[in-house]
């Protein structure tokens, strides 16, 4: 038997290895840049496969460090700290310090151990090593789960051990810190065989014997209940005595053999059926891309282009109508948080204008303004000192000195790379491999109306933020020269358009996608840090609306014409299907 | 017309796919390209569709044998054809079909969009449906529909009848054979007997270069049995 289980807990952790040190290489070579350095022959390096199971012990050491010995560690703990609280206020009377620690303490395990088996049984659990040795290797799985049972039990008895030397060190009494161990093990019978006889009724009422996640939920909400019942019984002085805990703990053993019975009879095809219905693929996944397009796959016939749209134009109609929820949903929540935000500060703003200067000044004031604005007049107002001591005036600083800051908000509600991704996954891959896709007036022709287009989609959160910015500067003195409102719109319309002009160029220049629309590219990895870094550069310079829009229409103009002529050279080559 | 290959080369990294490919394919004649899985059928198509970057060598149209004067090849001349169909998810058929006659404005089409559908057999209830909820068999024949519309000088169809069942497999060669007058195609496969039943040519992908092979009789035993063995001493190598 012993000869057996350590054949099979070899082959286990053989195959463990396997898994774990292939998904790490995995992992490193689909990291950009990182993942080019990274040569094939490392899947078989015994060097690196030593580094790793070194570290790999380390984490299960660490993991049952956490899980086993802190635990219990942290309840012998609690217990030296209750009774030396209980015996100091005369909580109790009559009883001895061993006995009073053995109840705290076997109170607590009790309440631990029940809540951890509710949360978490993972016998029946099929991760991957089980997936590959059972369904693929062809392995008895009730010798593989028993095996790996027996694994957990001993590992969980050694951790328990382990952490009797800080029931030692706190004052536990022998046959506590001796007990817990060996009550553990029952607690984890009872455990398995309560699941497998739930699995077993399941069966036979021909239910699959998967997990329920709402089952899940109410055992995550019953051991969430027990932390103000022990929080009341603790804080109100009372404490179980040891005759109960005792009862329950001699219960539990009884239970436990009841649960090594019910478990012992699960037989193979059981086993079989049970890891079948609660197969997990976590390490699986590590292999694989993560596969994002599934979110883009939501599409329905519904709806035409109206009008005459012919050609490419028709083509994105038809794209921006099928794809609505993916390009408009992000901007437009976006604006309209801004907009709330918005509505909040000029509420409170004339809230406590109201409540300083009374109803009439109020009314006049808004009133008055809103004339001004409306003729691009200069904002009057005899209060002005009053909006210059306020927090306000930072906000108009911000806006009529450094609208450059915009950059922040816009990168954070631009949606281009996003619209970049569908347009590749539904689009773009399927028309690459016809020939007048790559043809260079073709492309241009579609990269200027997908520019257009790109501007449109991020326009519900540029004018969200224009008419905060412009409410802003109508609130707090006004504009300081003609046109400044309609300036501020226009600069932060100017900001967007660079954004989606680079999400754009970078796409087509350097087209960054795989077939699961993951990026595998370093050069676009780091155009977009170049971007970033440049951005942080530039963003606190201080620059009036008017000289901003010169500045940026400049920019907008100079980028457009480059963007475009490397496009048209470029695209053709770089434009294209990633394997 | 000829399609000339000449000495193309490609490399990934030290490995050599395309080793001298020197070729000359004719007009009006079907190519059956065989080669072994892995032999790099796919490659070649790559490099002549411009997917991917040649290491050298070049490729151009001449008018016949005689003529000095090379064309230069021009991504509308090629209609490829891959084994894989993608097509535009969210577009039906007759949307893809629309859009795709309007951008070829060069091409003027003879018949109405319906008309195409019943040429390339496709069913009327397919016609108005998300092109994602084709069958593989169906978005071969809409990719087919297109390189036929476009009329590209050379076509390339790679394994084109790859996992289609018989019907549908039947129907595309009877349009491949159709379609062959006044254009190269190039139908590149590993399945021996669908190139020996359509192609007017067997030319072998074999260590990285191009072979042809003499067709006394397409249909002879012996005829296929030297194929086996060319492929085989490929495999040698």
């Amino acid at each position: 038997m012993y000869k057996e289980f350590r054949r099979n807990l070899g082959k286990i952790i053989h195959l463990r290895s396997i898994i774990g040190y292939n998904s790490l290489i995995f992992a490193l070579k689909k990291t950009p840049l990182i993942g080019k350095l990274v040569p094939d022959s490392l899947y078989g390096s015994s060097e690196l496969k030593v580094i790793y199971w070194i570290i790999h012990i380390i984490k299960e050491s660490f993991k049952l460090f956490i899980g086993k010995i802190f635990g219990l560690g942290m309840i012998y703990l609690a217990s030296l700290v209750l009774m030396t609280a209980y015996r100091d206020y005369d909580m109790v009377s009559g009883v001895s310090e061993p006995v009073l620690y053995g109840s705290f303490s076997l109170f607590l395990f009790i309440l631990y151990a029940l809540g951890g088996i509710l949360i978490n049984t993972s016998v029946f659990r099929c991760t991957t090593e089980k997936e590959y040795l059972v369904f693929m290797l062809r392995m008895d799985p009730r010798k593989l789960n028993n095996t790996l049972f027996a694994y957990d039990l001993i590992k969980l008895f050694i951790g328990y051990l382990i952490a009797g030397i800080a029931g030692i060190l706190f004052g536990a009494p022998v046959w506590i810190w001796l007990g817990i161990p060996f009550l553990a093990i029952f607690i984890k019978f009872f455990g398995a065989g309560a699941t497998a006889l739930i699995y077993k009724i399941r069966h036979t009422r021909n239910k699959s014997m998967k997990k329920n996640p709402a089952g899940y939920v109410i055992r995550i909400t019953l051991v969430m209940l027990l932390f103000p019942i022990i929080f009341i019984i603790l804080v109100n002085g009372f404490y179980v005595p040891l005759w109960i805990t005792g009862t329950a703990a001699a219960l539990l053993f009884v239970l436990g053999l009841w649960g090594l019975h019910e478990y012992s009879a699960f037989d193979s095809s059981l086993h079989r059926r049970a890891l079948l219905d609660n197969i997990v693929r976590e390490e699986a996944a590590l292999y694989k891309e993560p596969d994002t397009t599934k979110q883009f796959k939501h599409l329905t016939a519904a709806g035409t282009v109206r009008g005459d749209k012919k050609g490419f134009e028709y083509l994105n109609s038809l794209f921006v109508r099928r794809h609505r929820k993916i390009l408009f949903v992000r901007p437009v929540v976006f604006g309209c948080m801004i907009a709330l935000i918005a509505g909040f500060v000029i509420f409170e703003f004339i809230a406590v204008y109201k409540t300083n200067f009374g109803a009439e000044s109020c009314r006049n004031m808004v009133l008055h303004n809103l004339l001004n604005m409306l003729l691009f007049r200069h904002y009057e107002d005899p209060l002005q000192p009053y909006i210059e001591s306020s927090a306000f005036s930072f906000f108009r600083w911000v806006v009529s000195k450094h609208l450059l800051l915009m950059i922040i908000p816009v990168s954070m509600a631009d949606n281009s790379f996003k619209a970049t991704q569908a347009m590749y996954i539904n689009c773009d891959n399927s028309l690459m491999t016809f020939s007048f896709f790559k043809q260079r007036e073709k492309i241009i022709r579609l990269f200027d109306i997908r520019f257009r287009q790109l501007i449109r989609i991020d326009l519900a959160p540029v004018l969200a933020l224009g008419l905060v910015s412009d409410l802003i500067l109508f609130y707090t003195g006004g504009q300081d020269y003609p046109f400044e409102y309609l300036l501020t719109v226009l600069c932060i319309l100017l900001i967007s358009s660079l954004f989606c002009l680079s999400r754009l160029a970078l796409y087509y220049l350097i087209q960054p996608f795989t077939t699961t629309v993951n990026v595998k590219s370093g050069a676009y990895v780091i155009a977009r840090c170049v971007l970033a870094f440049m951005g942080s550069l530039v963003f606190w310079i201080p620059l009036n609306s008017l000289i901003l829009f010169f500045v940026l229409t400049v920019i907008n103009v100079i980028s457009v014409i480059s963007v475009r002529k490397l496009v048209y050279k470029n695209a053709p080559k770089t434009w294209k299907v990633k394997s | 017309m000829e399609f000339v290959i000449s000495h193309l080369v490609k490399n990934y990294g030290s490995k050599q796919v395309l080793k001298d490919v020197d070729f000359v394919f004719e007009e009006s004649r079907i190519y059956g390209l065989l080669g072994r899985n892995g032999a790099g059928k796919t490659t070649f198509f790559n490099c002549i569709n411009s997917d991917i970057d040649i290491t050298s060598g070049s490729f151009y149209f001449r008018e016949g044998k005689e003529s000095k004067d090379t064309i230069a090849v021009r991504p509308e001349d090629i209609g490829y054809l891959v084994s894989t169909p993608t097509v535009p998810e969210f577009m039906t058929g007759r949307e893809f079909l629309k859009f795709f006659i309007e951008v070829h404005d060069e091409v003027t089409p003879d018949r109405s969009i319906d008309e195409y559908f019943d040429y390339m057999m496709i069913p009327e209830d397919n016609r108005d449906m998300l092109l994602k909820d084709y069958s593989h068999g169906t978005k071969n024949k809409i990719q087919m529909l297109l390189n036929i519309i476009a009329a590209p000088k050379l076509m390339l169809l790679d394994e084109p009848l790859t996992s289609l069942d018989v019907i549908i497999a039947e129907e595309m060669k009877s349009v491949i054979r159709s379609q062959k007058q006044g254009r190269i195609t190039i139908f590149s496969t590993h399945l021996l007997d669908v190139a020996v039943d359509l192609c007017d040519e067997i030319v072998l992908l074999n260590h990285g270069r191009l072979e042809p092979i003499a067709k006394s009789d397409l249909g002879d035993n012996a005829f296929k049995e030297k194929i086996i063995a060319a492929l085989k001493d490929q495999d040698n190598v």
